[in-house]
């Protein structure tokens, strides 16, 4: 989290029109600007990020340092690709931009993207790199595109002699499929040094890598919000129809005792599952409401695959829930099925409801009822006359029994 | 400007003479042009430690003798002189500028800037010499930046010891931390001379 202001040298010359990196060499560029500007405002809310062009008419500073993103991605639109790069007026111009920032706390960095050839000789490289390291500026050079002979070893001898203590990195990207802002994620150019970076950098580089993430299913909602939210709806979708079937297994079980005790210790399992999750799915389930928040609890525990908990307890602890709410898990199960079982969902709401067995044990869970109180069978009796004839028979059988 | 001390040291304690060192921030020193970062929180130690640099010195790097020390002050100072130890076989500094409350200077402000005051040094292994300053004009000190333009001869520029003579005042030359600024009057707080017993002054109560 160092408090920096960052000046990005884009390359916008006649070689960036190449199309060895998709879509372009500039559009790779231009991406990688963005995804750059973000990580380093994200960091450190006090960064500032500038941009300034290298090529075109000459050497133009298109933002000044400034912390403000959408300014940056605003000028980012509409650059316009054509003439040659000036790489050391460039550097020396950023240079400036950076000596009169606004906050003279903030360490100073240059992060040059050098597509087209370098024409500039290797020993003036190596003087405005000393001068770079006398004003202790880091510098970080992406080396990309154009590949004539010469160019590495140039830029090579341009970062040894700024570097002062590993703060300036070199990154060459050779062309292939991977686009450019893939390969920079994982370089210290976004983590910042080693010094564990930024959680959005660290979190792009995870979902780059698509090994283990720290969001719910390998995509950053940072990245990618309309994916990351459609997976997820999918998955409580998923869960809440196993959880209809498991609910309609588990009610044969339930048992009268489970009550009003269940709903708080079920909060009870709930907060402590909340902090079994990482924080960001705490961020996350904070904003739902306690229905989707069992649900998605699940789905995040199972997607991060926890061995603290026990997903036998959590199914259990779901199917109770579930149990106990028949009117929450009827609506999932109703979201989750077509329009035209609509009306075999109703019968279902009936059936439970005209259930007997199931309504009593509902009644008794409630406290300062007495299933065997008259008025409270009457009650039933009512309510049994209410639901669908071809229920009612059946139903009214074993009522009467009981009441008897 | 150099004086030597020509008095023995057992009469008068030097050390509390020279004790500004306790007075400067040490964690917002910055040197530029420093071999390695963060070395030049070294130089400023008590008196009788001036010739003790235990592996520890401001080194400027390779092949370029200029140093820029940025030092700031927890509270304003009165600096009466300052005493510089460089290094051995030419990597002492030959020249000293110092520039005062001013932020942020960096190699090309200093080349052009009129410097406070300068000095002509000589080496000073034994670390004797004070440097003395134009009283009047280092009265406030908040901070002090020290430019080090060359050396005499050497490849780096190193430096042991920088000391400063003088007096703490308490005074401290913060910027304003809390303000409180209205969005919209508050009537209570503006008593017009209307409401405040109409005109007559509450001298004589």
């Amino acid at each position: 989290m160092v408090l920096e202001a960052t000046m990005i040298c884009i390359d916008n010359s006649e070689w960036m029109r190449n199309g060895d990196y998709s879509p372009s060499r500039f559009q790779a560029l231009a991406d990688a600007v963005n995804l750059i500007c973000g990580a380093k405002t994200q960091s450190n809310p006090e960064n500032t990020v500038g941009v300034l062009t290298m090529a075109g008419k000459g050497v133009r500073v298109l933002v000044t340092p400034t912390s403000d993103l959408g300014k940056i991605l605003a000028c980012m639109h509409g650059l316009e690709v054509g003439g040659e790069m000036n790489l050391a007026a460039g550097i020396q111009v950023a240079q400036l931009a950076l000596k009169h920032r606004q906050n003279k706390k903030q360490q100073q960095r240059i992060i040059v993207f050098a597509g087209s050839p370098v024409k500039h000789e290797k020993k003036l490289l190596e003087m405005i790199g000393r001068k770079l390291k006398k004003n202790s500026v880091a510098l970080d050079i992406v080396n990309f595109g154009e590949d004539d002979e010469g160019k590495t070893e140039k830029l090579e001898a341009l970062l040894a002699a700024v570097n002062n203590n590993e703060t300036s990195h070199i990154v060459n990207v050779p062309p292939g499929p991977n686009a450019l802002s893939d390969v920079l994620i994982s370089t210290p150019i976004f983590t910042g040094d080693g010094e564990g970076g930024s959680g959005f950098a660290a979190a792009a580089a995870a979902a780059a890598a698509g090994g283990v993430s720290g969001f719910d299913f390998g995509v950053d909602p940072n990245l990618d919000p309309e994916l990351a939210l459609a997976l997820r709806v999918s998955m409580e979708e998923e869960r809440a129809r196993q959880e209809a079937a498991a609910k309609k297994a588990a009610e044969e079980a339930s048992k009268q005792e489970k009550g009003g005790e269940q709903s708080s210790s079920q909060d009870a399992t709930m907060t402590e599952r909340a902090g079994v999750a990482t924080s960001d799915a705490d961020n996350k389930t904070t904003d739902l409401t306690d229905d989707e928040n069992a649900l998605l609890q699940q789905a995040l525990a199972m997607s991060m695959d926890d061995p603290a908990t026990n997903n036998d307890v959590r199914d259990t602890d779901m199917s109770e829930a579930a149990a106990e709410d028949p009117e929450l898990a009827l609506a999932l199960q109703l979201s989750v099925q077509d329009g035209t079982k609509d009306s075999a969902g109703q019968s279902d709401m009936s059936k439970l409801l005209a259930d007997q067995s199931f309504v009593s044990s509902i009644l008794a869970s409630l406290p300062g009822v007495d299933p065997n109180d008259p008025s409270v069978k009457d009650l039933l009796a009512s309510m049994q006359s209410q639901s669908e004839p071809q229920k009612k028979n059946d139903d009214k059988g074993p009522n009467e029994d009981e009441k008897q | 400007m150099a004086c030597l001390h020509d008095h023995s040291c057992e009469e008068h304690d030097c050390s509390s003479d020279w004790s500004l060192y306790k007075h400067i921030d040490l964690t917002k020193v910055s040197a530029l042009n420093e071999a390695t970062t963060g070395s030049v929180k070294s130089v400023f130690k008590a008196w009788e430690q001036r010739l003790n640099s235990s592996g520890d010195f401001l080194e400027s790097n390779e092949g370029d003798p200029e140093l820029l020390v940025f030092i700031p002050f927890t509270s304003d100072v009165k600096i009466k002189g300052i005493s510089i130890v460089g290094g051995a076989d030419g990597t002492s500094p030959s020249k000293m500028r110092a520039f005062i409350n001013r932020d942020g200077i960096d190699f090309s402000d200093a080349q052009s800037m009129q410097a406070v005051q300068e000095w002509e040094l000589v080496e000073n292994i034994q670390g004797v010499l004070e440097y003395q300053t134009r009283y009047s004009k280092f009265q406030s000190v908040a901070n002090i930046t020290l430019h080090f333009p060359e050396n005499f001869g050497g490849d780096t520029t190193q430096i042991h010891y920088i000391g400063f003579k003088g007096e703490a005042t308490q005074l401290k030359r913060d910027v304003v931390a809390t303000i409180v600024y209205e969005l919209t009057p508050n009537p209570s707080d503006h008593k017009t001379k209307a409401e405040g017993g109409g005109g007559l002054s509450h001298v004589g109560k």
